[in-house]
């Protein structure tokens, strides 16, 4: 893959990509571009083992999402106490009460293990289905609805409207 | 709170990703610092290589040489006795029936470095 094909690939998954580490990072729009970047580059690194078993976009995503996991390994203290801070990035024009309620489901997601917001962000956000989910997440798929299941019932405690 | 309500926030939350013309900039000049790496690397490589083709092609031309010189002059050798070489024509001679054992698993290790496929990196 030559580097002109990579950033052609690039231009048309670059949203999904950024979206999906902002909802990844709460909103964190910086941090997400940083790790969008660092995904990208190890993603064009090894473009020429990229043999075509999944499609592109599903094989970005996973990268994307091992990058993100590598930074909350490194950042585990300073992401403790970050926690409970205010979520950015939020639709506008919204209500008062709209943009509450979406702050509060930032921060309840910022307090779910991992693996169930990401298959949340995955499964809500980005429309993927479970198949891909597990591709990208690489779990089984049952583990996927499992981790959805879970996911949907920590947010429902955490949200209180 | 219903699952379904949960579900509606969910899918009406989808964050915004504002639109940067710089990212894809910042993507180019990255791949192009990559590319500066690849190229220093595959350099070093082919240095490398060279370096060791030059090698076996002495090697081999000096052992022929060598050979050579040994059966072309054997008057010249009659004298020389080394220990060492006796040494090891003595350990050759009583473990000569254990030799195709490292031989074969040299060449069966050779020949799956060889013959593996690369795997689909996910980095």
């Amino acid at each position: 893959m030559t580097s002109e094909q990579f950033i052609d690939l690039v231009r048309t998954e670059q949203e999904p990509l950024r979206r999906f580490l902002l909802a990844l990072c709460s909103g964190d729009a910086p941090l997400a571009d940083d790790i969008a970047q660092e995904a990208l580059i190890r993603a064009y690194v090894s473009s020429g083992s990229f043999l075509g078993r999944s499609k592109f976009k599903t094989w970005l995503f996973r990268i994307a999402y091992n990058c993100y996991i590598d930074h909350c390994r490194k950042a585990a203290p300073a992401r403790l106490d970050a926690a409970g801070g205010e979520a950015l990035n939020l639709p506008s024009g919204d209500s008062a009460d709209s943009r509450f309620r979406y702050q509060q489901l930032y921060q309840a997601l910022d307090r779910i293990p991992e693996k169930e917001k990401a298959a949340i962000v995955l499964f809500y956000f980005e429309d993927k289905s479970i198949k891909e989910i597990a591709v990208i997440l690489d779990m089984p798929i049952g583990t996927v609805k499992y981790n959805l299941s879970m996911g949907r019932n920590h947010l429902r405690e955490y949200i209180t409207i | 709170m219903k699952d379904s309500n949960i579900e509606d926030i969910l899918r009406q939350a989808k964050p915004v990703v504002k639109e940067d013309p710089t990212f894809l900039m910042e993507t180019r000049r990255r791949m192009e610092q990559v590319e500066g790496i690849k190229k220093e690397v595959d350099r070093q490589h082919k240095k490398s290589r060279i370096i060791l083709i030059v090698t076996l092609v002495a090697g081999l031309v000096l052992g022929m040489l060598a050979m050579a010189v040994v059966f072309l002059y054997p008057s010249l050798f009659q004298g020389f006795d080394s220990s060492f070489l006796a040494g090891i024509k003595d350990f050759l001679v009583k473990w000569k029936q254990f030799l195709p054992y490292p031989v074969a698993a040299i060449a069966i290790a050779l020949s799956l470095v060889l013959t593996l496929k690369p795997k689909e990196s996910l980095s």
